[in-house]
């Protein structure tokens, strides 16, 4: 038997070094013979040899096995009389790079863009059906009001000083950057090219770059309309919304992903690679969440959110099937977000955009299910809608480590996401008493927080985009791999939002109270903003309550109306 | 109060930019980033709501 068994072994073991042996022939020795001398002399003579077949063969028999299209025939010759060189061939190889890279950026820009109507379902199905056009509207016209403030200022703002690019051919006319010296150390503060895209930023690979930065400063934009639904008036909206998308976003924007003074922490302070957010949990979702908190503090709560010992009173949404199609297609959107963030799909590492994309869904997935399984053993039944602003939590949070992180990483990084967006909740809800209709200082501003110090802990040193990131060689590290100071590249970038950003966002929406007023009026509000904000109603066919306020509150509620 | 509020949220933030040029070190850095982001916390969420809280229509 132990003979037998000892045969077995040697067999297995031949058949294995044989395996190996072929496999070295097939592969290994043919490469080696490629990369010797004979390889290396190739020139534009060998070139002249090559031909492609002919045109009037496919005009006849067409090419249904997909053979004899793409061939020699379509590299673009430079010269016709010349014929095809080796310099045709590389620059039809570089352009070939550039276009993927293109059509990379273009199409998960896209997507990005249709989360605008993800937003847009889960904040009109979380509101009462009296306030549907006016929520509605809100997260329709951020599209448009923050593309034109974009357009102005915003993009010069943030990106104005960004160059290099190399995944979307350099950008080069993006290359002004105003930076104050201050303590000997440069402090690169916002970006002086792009105005308008006029002059030589009228550039291919700029208005790439533009699209998909402009559809995530409008992500931005759209959360802050979650927090605020109800009772926000609409021209304080719209010239609030201005703000954010012309300064507010631009500003943190620039320090982060421009080549502002957070992103060079690493090579001017030695702390890792500096202030890494890969797709912007800090960037988008903090500072959309962080000025949703600033604006709802300044509004105050729904009437009836509160009775007058402080204690809340819940108000269903509308729409629960809103709220989850809407979850879904965020959650779709969310894979041009986060891979889309490699800004190219070919060259310095972007094959990442494999391990990017698993991690964006098993984050969301563990989310997901933590906020399900808090709800259940805390409440006693699985909440829908908190299971759907889990899904929206680990998403949020993935978005910074989604490019540094392994699969395990970003699992864990999801399930505390779904955790925490349920006590932000509660902690808002009775703690703080500022009423959030929808969750999205909890979903993004408490995880977007998350997302950006999970990076400085999770990072595994295994990513490699083009060898360098915010100009310091090697991969980002966190603590749990090693680099304590990219942690605290990302405490610093924490305290940027929480202090700069929010005071920004703080002031100026005072200025809009004080200039245009922030809140509708009471009789308003009760009616329902739909008919005197909007002039009409989103469901004209149905019975509508307008008073759905609980009877402990109504003492609160006539104190006001009075 | 509301003075109040947003000079702490703000100091908050300068107090963790200030590690940076106070020491090179990574613990004593990491320390006045915690203890900024904790001062940013207590002027939005302390300070600041707190004189929202104090003139909240449901106390009326």
């Amino acid at each position: 038997m132990r003979l037998r068994k000892q045969r077995l072994r040697i067999f297995l073991a031949a058949l294995a070094i044989s395996g190996v042996v072929s496999l070295l022939n097939v592969c290994q020795l043919p490469g080696l013979r490629a990369s010797s001398a004979e390889a290396a002399t190739l020139t534009t003579d060998d070139l002249k040899n090559v031909s492609g077949p002919k045109t009037t063969d496919i005009a006849v028999k067409g090419d249904p096995g997909a053979e004899l299209t793409g061939t020699v025939n379509d590299v673009t010759v430079a010269d016709s009389k010349q014929g095809l060189t080796l310099a045709d061939l590389a620059n039809q190889a570089g352009q070939n790079k550039i276009a993927i890279n293109f059509v990379w950026t273009l199409v998960t820009g896209f997507l990005v863009m249709f989360m605008q109507a993800g937003f847009a379902l889960v904040e009109t199905g979380l509101i009462r059906a009296k306030n549907a056009n006016h929520t509605m509207m809100m997260n329709f016209m951020v599209y448009g009001l923050g593309l034109f403030a974009y357009w102005v200022c915003g993009f010069a703002i943030q990106m104005g000083g960004c160059a290099p690019i190399a995944n979307l051919g350099g950008v080069y006319p993006l290359n002004g950057e105003f930076a104050l010296t201050l303590f000997g150390k440069p402090w690169a503060l916002f970006g002086t090219k792009g105005f308008f895209l006029s002059g030589a930023t009228y550039d291919v690979g700029i208005m790439v770059l533009f699209l998909f930065q402009m559809v995530f400063m409008d992500t931005t934009t759209t959360i802050v309309t979650g927090s605020c639904a109800e009772r926000w008036k609409y021209s304080a909206f719209c010239v609030s919304t201005i703000g954010l998308g012309a300064l507010i976003y631009p500003l943190f924007g620039n320090w982060a992903w421009g080549g502002g003074w957070l992103s060079q922490l690493g090579a001017n302070f030695g702390l890792g690679h500096g202030y890494c957010d890969f797709a912007g949990s800090g960037v988008v979702h903090a500072v959309g969440g962080i000025t949703a908190l600033a604006v709802a503090m300044q509004l105050g709560p729904r009437i009836g959110k509160y009775n007058r010992d402080g204690s809340p009173n819940a108000i269903p949404g509308h729409d629960l099937v809103f709220v989850l199609t809407g979850c879904f297609i965020l959650a779709f959107g969310w894979f041009g977000f986060n891979p889309g963030s490699t800004l190219g799909a070919s060259g310095n590492g972007c094959l990442r955009i494999g391990s990017i994309a698993t991690n964006t869904m098993l984050a969301g997935c563990t989310g997901s299910f933590a906020a399900l399984l808090y709800m259940w053993i805390r409440y006693g039944k699985p909440d829908a809608s908190m299971a759907g602003n889990g899904l929206l939590a680990g998403l949020v949070a993935i978005t910074a480590p989604s490019g540094f992180v392994a699969t395990l990483g970003a699992a864990i990084i999801g399930f505390v996401a779904g955790i925490l967006v349920c006590l932000g909740v509660e902690f808002f809800d009775r703690v703080a008493r500022i009423d959030d209709p929808v969750g999205a200082m909890s979903v993004h501003g408490i995880n977007g927080l998350w997302g950006v110090l999970s990076v400085g802990l999770f990072a595994d040193g295994r990513s490699n985009y083009g060898g360098s990131w915010n100009g310091v060689s090697g991969a980002v590290t966190g603590l749990f791999y090693g680099d304590a100071g990219q942690l605290v590249a990302q405490l610093i970038g924490i305290a940027t939002l929480l202090g700069a950003i929010f005071t920004l966002s703080y002031v100026w929406n005072w200025l809009v109270d004080v200039f245009v007023g922030q809140r509708v009026s009471a009789k308003v509000e009760l009616a329902g903003l739909d008919i005197p904000e909007m002039g009409a109603l989103c469901y004209p066919d149905f019975q509508l309550k307008t008073s759905d306020y609980s009877a402990s509150s109504s003492a609160t509620l006539q104190a006001v109306v009075k | 109060m509301r003075l109040l509020g947003v000079a702490c949220t703000v100091g908050g933030w300068l107090l963790a930019v200030a590690g940076l040029l106070i020491s090179s070190s990574v613990l004593v850095r990491g320390l006045f980033a915690v203890i900024g982001i904790a001062v940013c916390l207590y002027g939005s969420l302390g300070a600041l709501n707190g004189y929202y809280l104090e003139r909240a229509i449901w106390k009326k």
